[in-house]
């Protein structure tokens, strides 16, 4: 385990920093995710996998 | 003669236990049997409480070596120490989970982040105390994800010492969800809310379900660097899992290697559970706030569902925000439970594993972030 610097102090103002950057950023990530899941559909036009196909000759 | 079998017999009294045992062994010990008593008796989850429990009688149990090193449970808790058992029991879970409910739905997976307002609660509250330094703020308030082998890798990176408590704390609240949930979940929606029923979700093909993994475990190893082992073996299990042509693989991940990693994993929290570490005021504390960050991420994830509706034309059950908080699938079952009694023809449990599901990555997420920006890699 690496302890890098501290960049966040370690005071109550420290937490309330970590604390809203983490519930911002949080949101931030998993809308870009729920977007890039948006668009998955789209691999569907590459072609149909179905079950038998990948359990056939197994 | 009489003498030396005397002096014998003390010798071996001084080689056994007896003589340094103490109140607060005999507390913890007890500690021990009231957690084997719910897993028996209550039935919560008793698959990690008889493990915890067993191991924390016998580690409070003065006489052995087994928690020091060389020690048998030492070597168990070496696991969790190098941070090994948690990825392993993430592979196991990806290899059991569907996440055909969430990639079907992207729209609620933000709930997953809005239900872990309580992490931040608890962190705030617990540096408030003035007791804790931010980095065990930080692991107190992973106890509010609502996963046991998350809040163990934060902890494992931030606050070691503070695991066993961090590790109680998170799955004795994740098996008592059904009685923390409801009451807040109650007290913020209205009966007309709990009683939305949802539409039938698209279904989802087999080639999303086998390109979806490779795109999470991209996307997080990129952006999430700390948490990147847990959520690529996540992603590794659920493949195994959605190509269907390595189903041994996927059944043993799922099921023996699960098995076999959820005994070492009590055994080590259990044998983290010495009187002299356990029985202190800050055990107590870092149990309130626990409790303070699971009914704060069921109320912010409720209320988070109810901002989405001012939004939607398509109203969603607000019910389902609970469920973002993670613990899969005990919040999904609580959702569905609380809103079939209100209505029962709703069933909502498949609508509310897309956010149960979304918050697993929302505690990832949280806690990845955590680490970074406390600069521990």
């Amino acid at each position: 385990m690496d302890i890098l610097p501290m960049t966040v102090p370690d005071t109550l103002e420290g937490a309330y920093i970590l604390s809203i950057v983490d519930f911002f950023l949080s949101i931030v990530i998993i809308w870009v995710i729920s977007l890039v899941l948006y668009c998955l559909p789209y691999v569907n036009k590459f072609g149909d996998v179905t079950d038998e196909s990948l359990t056939s000759g197994h | 003669m009489v003498q030396k079998f005397l002096g014998l017999l003390l010798a071996l009294v001084d080689q056994t236990g007896l003589m340094s045992i103490s109140i607060g062994n005999i507390i913890m010990i007890i500690v021990g049997a009231v957690l084997i008593y719910l897993a028996l008796a209550k039935k919560y989850e008793p698959f990690l409480l008889i493990g915890i429990g067993f191991s924390c009688i016998v580690s409070n149990v003065p006489g052995s070596d087994l928690t020091a090193p060389g020690g048998l449970f030492h070597y168990a808790y070496s696991g969790l120490e190098k941070v090994i058992i948690p990825p392993l029991i993430f592979l196991g879970v990806g290899a059991m989970v569907d996440f055909a409910p969430m990639i079907a739905r992207p729209s609620l997976m933000i709930l997953g982040a809005a239900a872990h307002a309580g992490i931040f609660i608890a962190i705030v509250l617990a540096k408030m105390t003035g007791i804790f330094t931010i980095a065990e703020a930080g692991a107190i308030g992973i106890i509010g994800g609502a996963d046991g082998p998350m809040a163990i890798f934060v902890t494992m990176k931030l606050a070691p010492h503070l695991l066993p408590q961090v590790a109680v704390a998170a799955y004795s609240y994740m098996a008592l969800m059904p009685l923390i949930q409801p009451p807040v979940m109650k007290l913020l929606t209205s009966k007309a809310e709990r009683s939305i029923e949802m539409t039938q979700r698209r279904p989802v093909s087999r080639l999303e379900k086998i390109v979806f993994p490779f795109v999470i475990a991209i996307i997080v190893n990129l952006l999430l660097p700390p948490v990147a082992p847990l959520i690529t073996m996540l992603m590794l299990g659920n493949l195994l899992r959605e190509v269907l042509i390595v189903d041994r693989l996927s059944k043993t991940v799922a099921n023996d290697l699960m098995n076999v990693i959820t005994i070492i994993l009590t055994v080590a929290v259990g044998s983290t559970m010495a009187a002299e570490s356990f029985l202190t005021f800050k055990t107590l504390l870092i149990l309130g706030l626990g409790l303070i960050a699971f009914i704060g991420g069921t109320a912010s994830g409720v209320i988070g569902a109810k901002m989405m509706n001012w939004f939607l034309k398509e109203k969603i059950n607000p019910l389902l925000g609970s469920a973002g908080i993670a613990s899969v699938p005990i919040a999904a079952r609580v959702a569905h439970f609380v809103a079939l009694k209100e209505n029962p023809h709703n069933f909502i449990i498949m609508h509310a594993m897309g956010p149960n599901l979304a918050g697993v990555f929302g505690t990832a997420i949280s806690g990845g972030i955590m680490l970074a920006l406390l600069g521990v890699k």
